[in-house]
């Protein structure tokens, strides 16, 4: 069993990792290297700056607000989320002045924040069983959505227990030494990580992660990065 | 499907990836946001007429051939192998689309649909599944532009039976030629569609404006860009460019067709001319007060149908207003935003392939006569030749009671000395 969880917490890490990184190059290489569209894809009438407005689009999701309100609250608040979530994933790995503008616990908003993100995927994931969205839906779109939920969910575990119910075993601490360890290529399991109560919490959202980072490149998660050349050829 | 022609499919395939369309086959997130915007499953509930099926049609092929998640895992995406079947699928999808690009305002990423069925539609070509008449008529506006000397004749004998109808809406100064033809140094070259309706207004309307003006030898319509072929459209193009180039014409004129005009406009690159739609110029003429129209003409109330090939997808939406205002004191909107407007439902090649589509056309486009209704106009004003006949034959069969006029015939026929 410690082999299978040094394995999910070391080498599949750095694998994800890799496959995560490369993957999205390759990939934007690929597309970068595709001669551009001859003619503008733009639809009209146009609003200049066109950047500024494709960046609109792009972070504000307008068209969604407008066509579907309650799905376009959830993808707002699923995007801060992830956003913040993110930063508080920063913060395990140093200390930056910047997020600490507002001073805070790691992590970001008292547990809140995951059970946000929690309730936008499990409202993302319903809505795609309903007509229409089902006919155009593919296995890959549950696919990613129940492995992000899955993710959040025991790392969201990890910091209700600490936030909520006091669980003192598994620290803020032992995640920044064991992330740490990663960074400088010399691989430590601190041992809270992998023999306290809640390990098992840590090692199945280690693994869920690697598995999202993995699928990341090939998968329509793309759209994070193309959205915003995307809307700049809308706006032309 | 033999693997030859498999083989040469993928070829045609892998041609038409460019940077914005694999931006487009990759990022689809299927959020269901565009299943409102086509007037085909607004009418119909159908799914497969939603713009994300329909893409997804095209974008199974790309994973199975074009992308690793396609070879290593299939299922994840439902990437699919290119077989007799899926071009079957690839018609219906391509000619239930009209190519309005409505559902690229409501993609929160911008997806272009038209443009991903462009893939099917040259798929089809290269099947030879594609409509036959499609590829028939541009065959022979090719035709005509290798054998003009063949076709001159006649056509100048034609044009010159419609002078008198011209003369009617406008009486030139005695000398001047009513519709000038082959007019070296003309400031504008005017391209019309074969029929009368097409040239008999714009020219009373030029003459009045006293352009410096001559009449294009060639048919603005482009059904090479209705079928999808890259290779027809480019050349029945380029029969028209060439003529504007040999006559060193400083404006190109496209008459009132979305297709011709928008292909015209974004896909000549750059040339020693403009373009221009008929609209635009005559928005102009009365802008710089070359010519004045009489209010009084119209009396009913009139709406404004924007073509979609040349409002949203060519950005010609305020000279339509400006034109009307000075036609009309009685006119309604159709939709408080023009992008936003229905499609007629013609678009795409379907008025093109006549009765064949017809049934499809009125049962995918009641939304759009719902649209008409509820503006209460009697005038149903509109500047693109498909979305004229696709608006009659809407009128026809959902009993509208209105009067489909092109702008440009209103504008002829309101012409003040």
């Amino acid at each position: 069993m410690q082999t299978l969880i040094y394995i999910i917490m070391v080498p599949m890490v750095y694998a994800a990792a890799a496959i995560f990184v490369v993957g999205i190059i390759i990939r934007l290489v690929v597309l970068l290297r595709a001669p551009a569209n001859p003619s503008t894809l733009q639809i009209y009438p146009e609003k200049r700056p066109k950047w500024l407005w494709a960046i609109h689009d792009t972070f504000l999701f307008p068209t969604v607000r407008r066509h579907k309100p309650v799905l376009w609250v959830f993808l707002i608040l699923f995007h801060i989320a992830f956003l913040l979530l993110f930063i508080g994933h920063l913060e395990l790995f140093a200390d930056f002045q910047l997020t600490q503008i507002i001073a805070h616990d790691i992590f970001l908003g008292q547990g809140f924040v995951g059970l946000t993100l929690s309730i936008c995927l499990l409202f993302f994931l319903f809505r795609r069983i309903k007509s229409p969205v089902r006919e155009i839906s593919v296995p890959e779109d549950y696919l990613l959505l129940l492995l992000l939920f899955l993710t959040v969910l025991f790392g969201s575990q990890m910091d209700w227990a600490r936030t909520w119910y006091e669980y003192g075993e598994l620290t803020v601490e032992d995640y920044r030494a064991y992330l740490l360890s990663l960074v400088v290529l010399k691989p430590d399991l601190p041992f809270a990580t992998t023999f306290s109560g809640h390990s098992f919490m840590l090692v199945l959202h280690i693994f869920f992660a690697n598995l999202f980072l993995i699928f990341f490149p090939f998968s329509q998660l793309m759209h994070s990065i193309l959205s915003l050349p995307m809307n700049k050829l809308r706006r032309g | 499907m033999d693997e030859k022609t498999k083989t040469e499919l993928l070829t045609l395939f892998k041609n038409k990836l460019n940077r914005a369309m694999r931006y487009y086959l990759d990022t689809c997130t299927r959020c269901g946001v565009c299943t409102k915007a086509c007037h085909a499953y607004a009418s119909t509930g159908q799914v497969r007429y939603t713009s994300a099926y329909r893409h997804e049609l095209v974008r199974r092929l790309y994973k199975k051939y074009f992308k690793l998640q396609g070879k290593v895992w299939p299922a994840a995406g439902e990437a699919k192998v290119l077989e007799d079947m899926t071009i079957k699928e690839l018609y219906d999808a391509a000619y239930s689309c009209t190519g309005c690009r409505r559902c690229m305002v409501y993609c929160p990423f911008g997806i272009d649909t038209q443009m991903i069925m462009s893939i099917a539609k040259l798929l089809l070509v290269g099947a030879s599944t594609e409509p036959e008449l499609l590829t028939m008529l541009a065959d022979m506006s090719i035709e005509k532009g290798k054998s003009m000397d063949v076709f001159k004749e006649s056509f100048l004998t034609g044009i010159k039976k419609l002078e008198g109808q011209v003369v009617e809406k406008w009486r030139s100064e005695a000398g001047e030629t009513v519709i000038p033809i082959d007019v070296d140094g003309a400031d504008l070259l005017y391209v019309a569609l074969a029929g009368a309706h097409s040239i008999i207004p714009a020219a009373a309307v030029f003459n009045a404006a006293g352009e410096h003006w001559t009449l294009s030898f060639f048919e603005a319509v482009n059904f090479g860009a209705f079928v999808g072929d890259p290779t027809r459209t480019t050349l029945i193009l380029d029969r028209i460019i060439s003529e504007a180039k040999r006559l060193k014409v400083k404006e190109v004129c496209i008459c009132e067709c979305g297709t011709a005009f928008r292909v015209m406009k974004h896909l000549t690159g750059p040339q020693p001319f403009k373009v221009s739609s008929i609209t635009e110029v005559q928005a102009r003429y009365i802008r710089e007060g070359r010519i004045r129209l009489d209010k009084s003409i119209v009396s009913d109330t009139v709406t404004y149908h924007d073509p979609c090939q040349i409002a949203r997808n060519g950005g010609i939406i305020d000279e339509a207003r400006y034109i009307l205002h000075h036609l009309t004191d009685n006119y309604t909107e159709m939709t408080k935003e023009p992008k936003y407007n229905w499609c007629c439902g013609g678009g795409g090649g379907l008025v093109a392939m006549g009765e064949e589509t017809l049934d499809f056309r009125m049962t995918s486009s009641s939304i759009k006569a719902d649209q008409v209704r509820k503006t209460g106009a009697k005038i149903l004003s509109t500047a693109c030749e498909n979305c004229h006949t696709q608006l009659g034959d809407l009128n026809d069969h959902y009993k509208l009671g209105v009067d489909v006029k092109f702008l440009s015939s209103m504008v002829a026929d309101a012409l003040v000395r």
